[in-house]
């Protein structure tokens, strides 16, 4: 019998040992590009954080959350046990449910990799709400769809939208009425949970013809409908031109398969200018009187002020929190939830999850103010990131904290509708709520005009940001028309700016691996600085969800 | 009884509580939706047969929405 | 055929976008009003002192210093026309009148407003006008008052244009003239043996487009006198007929290309084409001059990116209905690389005209310039034969 090394024990330093146990590694010594699983995205083990943060992480995060799964299922289906026959029905009847949603722990993990104490529970918090909203919808979809058996006379109060439809049109009626977005489950949150499902339906519009460069988002929305992949929850539907060429195409595609009702709500494209507002104003009242005349269902105004109020209130403390992520180095959440949990809770409209996380969010904010707990305590850059992101690598900007220390404090599809709207009187509901329209995502910033693009300056100096982060989505027509005019800037003004290309869902176009690597080089040549933690320089994430 | 009861409860759920957290640390939910249940459910919807929604025609309706 | 009189000045009034006429016009102390979308009304650019040109970018084949500023991943028309930006083409405009009607022309004509001296004329601006996505009594209010705001009052503010009524009537009356004569130019493509070609048409539509009107007016009308007495040759020299539907088309070479493979371009229902472009503006008792012109160009486009559920499905027959007027026997749909409506418009005609409507459709890819004739060839030919053969198989 070989006689055991002991000398290897000898060179260990059990004090250090025991540290790193009790309180997890210093950043530095983390190898977090140790843990995966090359190719696949899984980890050898999940990161060891410390007793307290590992513990949180199993307890509050991991347990909680997929208990909290199963009583979402009940909770939004006000207790109806036929929810379990649906939810099962629908996981087998649709490849973006049955082949995606299931892995929406890993969703956790790879955004929240790396973080410690107040930023872990902060963050998590905001993915709780991500996921409860979805169930939200998900559960909406299956107990009303009557492809798989739901209930006709739930789907015959209910409106479908696109997902770009601000969910507020549809305060009024939320007393007696659901509304549910076409795509935001079928499509959008699918790419950041786990993106192979939305290659299936690119590759499904691709073959009845459409050419490969329109853009990704729209194609997979209109594939949803080629694959038959669907629900039918709605008798009628809403659709936008927000936000883009490609979303009025959409709404094209969605006709000819859907046939259904269709009403169209577009939205002015320039909107520095007031005049815009009332055709705007009159386009909401045209789709209100569709939802009454479709949905049997009446406007109530004491409806639509008390959701606006609540709405309004999440409004202001998203802006207490950009304050102290402005102007502080106590923000307590990370990139990536902060920009999901802004745009979903923005665009889907008032939910009570949104209330409850905030409540939370605000005491953990609250406590790293008054204690001045340095939240990100490896920033070594403040980055805005700007334009919109890879969806299939949204959490990037984990990475890129871990590997360099570039925080992203803030990103622009976070700064969108960011108003607050009057309720004291029917006309000014609705020239603020024409208003708010033109806040919309990517609408805000990209079009209507360069100068909203070049908000980016403002924004920079708002919060504080030394560099910036420059999606360039390789589909998007609009970015890709002012690429020369950023670059002149960022040369003109001396900003420190890398890009990141992408093609929004599809991760073949531009694989994660490659965005990492234009980040090193520009770090290590332009910037001349080391990682933090060089193990997550280069590993095989290629088949990662 | 009832101690013993309760013993034998508390055991079971110490037990499963370290049993979830194996499950956990070692990613193992990961691994059996990674290796296992993807690749059914990719096969299954593969292999789903399918309606042909772009075979109906597009033509105009009577109702109209303004 | 005889050639026609004027066909070789009007193609060398189309080799570059300040040709003969547009400096003829500057001279005569006109102000020239660029715009690139059927939005900007053309009736309107034409006001009494004003001129309005169509921006074209011809035999831009390198757009490199724009595919800098737009990627090489932009319309190529929107990047043409930046090229030709750049490069010092455009100087001659005094303002661009622009529409946020499709991104990529919608960012070429930021970058005039926002890059310093790209146009080097010293009055030069660019003014904005939101047109509406729809057809309903709001969207007519909204682009009415957006035209009076981002047009009239531009150009009194700016230029000291007169925007009243009789001026605007009066603009009317010209732009009428013209269209009404290229109409019926345009309606000899209908007879059976029609006695003008695709091609000729087709530069007569845009020398209409890019030249002052009061100068080119007496040619187009010297032009019909000639159609008149034209006869058609014994033998067609074409095997089919067919429209030619989709985005952006200023190249007559393209539809030449499409000529020399044996189908007739009989009916033009594209962007910068005539069908919609040159159709009379009817100013109904009741309505103000600009009134008029909101609901002249609103209802009648029939642009890719009207989203109510009507037009949506409308736009398909309406293409097959020119069909028939026209009697085409097929119909080609083609759109530029990188456009976001038509390439989705263009996968949807190609699968819903030949179904729903019964017309074969050749659906086809092209860049601004065509330099990819060769494929583009094999790709007509084989059409045209398609069509020929099912033509023979159903005994016409």
């Amino acid at each position: 019998m070989k006689k055991p090394d002991l000398s290897k024990l000898k060179n260990i330093d059990f004090k250090k040992a025991a540290r790193d146990f009790i309180y997890g590694k210093p950043h530095e010594e983390r190898r977090l590009g140790d843990l995966y699983i090359p190719g696949t995205g899984l980890y050898k083990h999940r990161e060891w954080r410390g007793i307290k943060d590992t513990v949180y992480y199993f307890n509050n995060i991991w347990l909680y959350n997929y208990g909290n799964i199963v009583a979402d299922l009940f909770r939004y289906s006000g207790g109806n046990p036929k929810v379990l026959i649906q939810f099962l029905k629908g996981t087998l009847r649709y490849r973006w449910m049955g082949q995606t949603y299931l892995t929406v722990l890993h969703w956790f993990d790879r955004g929240l990799e790396g973080l410690r104490g107040e930023p872990l529970k902060a963050s998590a918090w905001h993915y709780r709400a991500l996921v409860s909203a979805s169930l939200s919808q998900i559960v909406g979809m299956f107990m009303r769809d009557t492809n798989i058996g739901g209930d006709p006379e739930l789907r015959a109060k209910t409106m479908g939208h696109d997902e770009t439809v601000w969910g507020g049109i549809f305060y009024p009626y939320k007393d007696q009425m659901e509304n549910i977005p076409l795509q935001m489950i079928p499509y959008f949150v699918t790419c950041h949970c786990n993106n192979h499902t939305v290659l299936n339906y690119i590759d499904s519009i691709q073959s009845l013809g459409l050419p490969g460069d329109p853009c990704p988002m729209c194609q997979a929305e209109s594939g949803l409908y080629v694959e038959d992949d669907m629900p039918d929850f709605y008798p009628a539907y809403i659709t936008t031109n927000e936000a883009c060429d490609g979303s009025v195409a959409t709404s094209i595609i969605t006709d000819w398969l859907a046939q259904k009702p269709l009403y169209a709500m577009p939205q002015p494209m320039q909107f520095d200018d007031e005049t815009v507002l009332e055709n705007c104003a009159k386009e909401m009242e045209g789709a209100w009187r569709f939802i009454e005349e479709k949905l049997g269902v009446e406007f109530h105004w004491d409806e639509l002020v008390k959701n606006l109020e609540a709405q309004n209130e999440l409004m202001r403390f998203e802006w207490e929190k950009w304050d102290v992520d402005a102007n502080t180095p106590y923000y307590p959440i990370n990139g990536v939830a902060q920009a999901l949990y802004r745009i979903f809770q923005s665009q889907y409209g008032e939910r009570w999850i949104w209330h409850e996380v905030d409540s939370k969010v605000r005491k953990i904010m609250e406590k790293c103010v008054e204690e001045r707990i340095e939240t990100f305590p490896k920033t070594r850059h403040r980055v805005i990131a700007w334009s919109c992101a890879p969806l299939y690598y949204s959490n990037w900007c984990t990475w890129a904290y871990n590997c360099w220390g570039l925080n992203v404090v803030i990103n622009m599809d976070s700064l969108m509708f960011d108003m607050e709207i009057r309720t004291d009187s029917y006309e000014n509901t609705l020239m603020d709520m024409a208003k708010y329209h033109e806040l919309a995502p990517m609408r805000r910033n990209a079009v209507g005009g360069l100068h909203h693009i070049f908000m980016l300056w403002e924004n920079m100096e708002k919060f504080n940001c030394d560099m910036v982060a420059m999606y360039d989505q390789l589909q998007c027509k609009g970015m890709q028309g002012v690429v020369g005019l950023f670059e002149d800037e960022f040369r003109a003004r001396g900003i420190n700016a890398f890009w990141v290309p992408h093609a929004l869902p599809d991760k073949r176009t531009v694989p994660r691996s490659e965005i990492r690597q234009i980040i090193n080089d520009y770090m290590f040549t332009v910037m001349g600085e080391e990682p933090l933690d060089p193990t997550l320089l280069d590993f095989d994430d290629s088949d990662s969800w | 009884m009832i101690g013993r009861f309760i013993k034998k409860t508390l055991t079971a759920a110490a037990l499963a509580y370290a049993g979830l957290f194996v499950v956990f640390y070692y990613d193992l939910d990961g691994k059996l939706l990674y290796y296992v249940v993807e690749p059914f459910m990719k096969k299954h919807f593969d292999n789903m047969e399918r309606r042909d929604p772009h075979s109906v025609p597009y033509m105009q309706i009577e109702e109209e929405y303004m | 055929m005889r050639d026609l009189k004027h066909l070789i000045y009007f193609e060398d009034l189309l080799q570059e976008a300040n040709n003969e006429l547009v400096r003829k016009a500057k001279e005569d102390g006109r102000l020239c009003l660029g715009y690139t979308c059927y939005f900007m009304p053309e009736a309107l650019l034409d006001l009494p002192g004003c001129f309005a040109t169509r921006l074209r970018a011809p035999k831009c084949t390198s757009p490199d210093m724009a595919s800098y500023y737009m990627s090489g991943r932009t319309c190529h028309y929107g990047r043409s026309l930046l090229e030709r930006a750049l490069e010092g083409g455009y100087n001659f405009i005094d303002a661009q009148l622009a529409t946020e009607t499709c991104t990529v022309t919608c960012r070429f004509q930021e970058h005039l407003g926002y890059m310093d001296g790209v146009i080097n004329n010293a009055t030069f601006k660019t003014e904005f006008t939101d047109v509406p996505f729809k057809k309903n009594e709001n969207s007519i209010d909204h682009y009415e008052k957006q035209l009076k705001i981002h047009v009239l009052d531009f150009l009194s503010r700016e230029f000291n244009v007169d925007v009243s009524d009789e001026a605007i009537l009066e603009a009317i009356r010209i732009n009428n003239e013209v269209n009404d004569l290229v109409s019926a130019i345009g309606d000899f493509r209908k007879l059976d043996n029609p006695t003008i070609t695709g091609y000729e048409f087709h530069v007569i539509t845009l020398v209409s487009m890019v030249c002052p009107k009061y100068l080119i007016v007496d040619k187009l009308r010297e032009t019909l006198e000639e159609l008149w007495s034209r006869e058609p040759d014994d033998k067609p020299n074409y095997k089919i007929k067919v429209l030619l539907a989709g985005s952006e088309n200023d190249d007559p070479d393209f539809t030449k290309l499409i000529e020399s493979c044996g189908a007739l371009v009989v009916a033009d229902r594209y962007c910068y084409g005539s069908l919609e472009a040159r159709g009379h503006i009817n100013v109904e008792p009741g309505d103000s001059p600009l009134r008029a012109i909101a609901k002249h160009y609103l209802l009648s486009s029939q642009c890719a990116r009207f989203m109510e559920q009507r037009e949506m499905r409308n736009r398909k027959k309406v293409i097959a209905d020119y069909a028939k007027e026209y009697k085409a026997d097929g119909i080609i749909v083609a759109s530029n690389k990188f456009c976001e409506y038509w390439s989705y418009e263009r996968m949807i005609d190609s699968i819903v005209l030949p179904r729903d409507y019964g017309f074969p459709v050749c659906s086809i890819e092209k860049e601004y310039i065509n330099t990819a004739s060769g494929q583009l060839r094999t790709r007509f030919q084989a059409f045209v034969e398609s069509v020929e053969l099912k033509k023979i198989q159903e005994g016409r």
